[in-house]
């Protein structure tokens, strides 16, 4: 929590939100902004997974996209409440975040990233072929969610702000998780989970509970896409985006929160202006990330400690 | 009490893996406050006993009672939080933390917020338990030190905070003193019975080597090939033609 409201905390958020004010953010760039801090923040989500209790998730993708299309299929029927979406997003991942994790947190290992990436790829597959959603097309043209009454969430402004909440809510929470008996309990099992139930955990419990509020939050992240994008796609839910997410975390630096918000946003500014110039921006992207794996193992966030900053490790 | 002293009751276990029977009809009886050891040469079904007792595996046939209730089949957090705990063999720590965050994470699972809804978002006090133990086991001046970087001799005392931590009734310790030089070994059984008798612990202790236990044992069960073939006081134990033969080989030999 000092961390939280620490003086330099608190001026990373005053420039978060002050940068709509710059002269050069354009429309275009604050639709940028948005999805680097939408894509961190649900980095971070896949960080209580990743960085605190060692689980990798194959299939944030799916929680993301059901988000999305919770929101999507509310709002083309005329239910335009912001929250009502968000309520709705929170039923529909969380239900299906209950299936996956109890089936899930029952492996180990491998089995638990390979059960992970089945069940998003059953859901994929069921968005992409059947016709009930749109099909390959999605649900398109919807109109933009209402925060109350006539104010609608209908400007990239108004979506940046809007991301900005859900970031700094997210943040909020997660930081709050992660030092508290219940995250003191997910780092023991990311350590040694066998140990930790002969100390009275009963792992499986905590393994499910802490998925279903990493599903949670990322799917509130996909609630909040189609105000900005004005669709849902079944790409959204491709395996590649799952993948993606996890490259986010391991770029930011495991196990840190702030890491994964960085390395988010990071990948979707660099796939953003390599892509901009050449068409196999994704070979670029892959050096660079061949280069921070290889030579900065804790992350972006490590460049604190090669610049003699004290040592960064929130996970101890 | 109802079950008149006894703490631990094994009674008639067997334990097969496939056509390898590790433990074939044993039973042993602990009362309340004793140190009771388990000796037996390496494969004689001592680590197995303890893995029955301790919930990892489930007897293949027989009873285990712990204060009374039937515990075995139990899953090892059930049993943990019935007041069993166990240290292990091979040092299993939490590596990449800090000794101190080690021992609380073994604390406050006996917190009240343990395992509710509050635990999401408090963090329980238990600064004062874990500073003791490590005060106890001479770590406290290592409280910050990564546990992977602690020498052998403190991994295993480490070992032993985190089981005491979740306050138990009936400590299991499978080879404690694993790895120690002797004067380790002599020191950190010693410590082992003072603590056990500060925190009125009941002890069963497993141990290869004879040594070890004759100074801290009330009482002394023998395993040779997953059977029970001696029990009593040190003195006996030590004097048993079965159990010298079954360490030494047959006389003639």
């Amino acid at each position: 929590m000092s961390r939280a409201l620490s003086w330099r905390a608190g001026l990373v958020w005053a420039l978060l939100a002050a940068l709509p004010a710059l002269p050069f953010m354009s429309k275009f760039y604050l639709l940028l902004a948005f999805d680097a801090l939408l894509f961190g923040a649900i980095a971070m989500s896949l960080d209580l997974l990743m960085g605190y209790t060692g689980l990798v998730s194959f299939g944030h993708a799916a929680f993301f996209g059901l988000g999305a299309y919770a929101s999507a299929v509310l709002l083309e029927r005329g239910v335009v409440s912001l929250w009502a979406c968000l309520l709705f997003a929170v039923l529909v991942v969380g239900l299906y975040a209950l299936v996956v994790s109890y089936f899930s947190t029952a492996r180990r290992g491998i089995y638990f990233a390979l059960l992970t990436l089945i069940f998003a790829e059953v859901v994929y597959t069921f968005f992409r072929y059947t016709q009930t959603f749109g099909g390959s097309d999605g649900i398109q043209g919807v109109p933009p969610p209402r925060l109350v009454g006539g104010f609608a969430i209908d400007t990239p402004l108004r979506n940046y702000y809007l991301v900005l909440v859900y970031l700094g809510l997210a943040y909020l929470a997660c930081r709050v998780l992660v030092t508290s008996h219940f995250g003191k309990v997910l780092v023991a099992i990311r350590e040694n989970e066998d140990r930790a139930r002969f100390l009275g955990y009963n792992v499986q419990r905590y393994k499910m509970a802490v998925c279903m509020i990493s599903a949670l939050l990322t799917g509130l992240g996909g609630a909040l896409y189609p105000g900005r994008s004005a669709f849902a796609t079944p790409d959204l839910m491709l395996w590649t985006v799952s993948g993606e997410l996890i490259i986010m975390v391991m770029i930011g630096g495991l196990g840190t929160l702030a890491g994964p918000v960085i390395g988010g946003a990071f990948f979707v500014l660099l796939q953003e202006k390599v892509s901009s110039y050449v068409d196999w921006y994704f070979m670029v992207i892959g050096l660079v990330l061949i280069f921070i794996v290889l030579f900065m193992p804790r992350g972006l966030l490590g460049i604190r400690e090669l610049l003699g900053g004290r040592r960064w490790r929130t996970t101890a | 009490m109802a079950h008149d002293g006894l703490v631990l009751e094994v009674d008639g276990v067997s334990k097969s893996f496939g056509a390898l029977a590790a433990l074939s009809n044993v039973s042993i009886a602990v009362r309340a406050g004793q140190v009771f050891s388990v000796i037996g040469p390496n494969g004689a079904g001592k680590s197995t006993l303890f893995n029955v007792v301790s919930g990892l595996h489930v007897p293949t046939a027989g009873r285990v009672r712990f204060r009374g209730r039937e515990i075995g089949g139990l899953a090892p957090e059930t049993i943990n939080r019935l007041g069993v705990a166990k240290t292990f063999q091979i040092t299993n720590i939490f590596p990449e933390i800090s000794v101190f965050e080690n021992v609380r994470v073994a604390a406050q699972s006996r917190a009240r917020e343990s395992g509710r809804l509050p635990s999401l978002w408090r963090l329980p006090d238990v600064e004062a338990g874990a500073v003791d133990l490590l005060d106890a086991f001479g770590l406290a001046a290592r409280r910050d030190e990564m546990a992977a970087n602690l020498s052998h001799g403190e991994q295993r005392y480490l070992e032993i905070c985190l089981a005491l931590a979740t306050e138990p009734t009936l400590l299991l310790l499978d080879e404690p003193t694993a790895g120690m030089t002797p004067g380790e070994t002599k020191e950190a059984t010693a410590l082992i019975r003072r603590i056990a008798t500060a925190r009125g612990l009941t002890v069963l202790l497993i141990e290869h080597d004879m040594s070890v236990v004759m100074g801290i044992s009330d009482r002394i069960a023998v395993l040779h090939f997953g059977e029970k073939i001696a029990e009593g006081a040190p003195e006996q134990i030590r004097n048993d033609p079965a159990v010298i033969e079954a360490y030494l080989g047959p006389p003639d030999d």
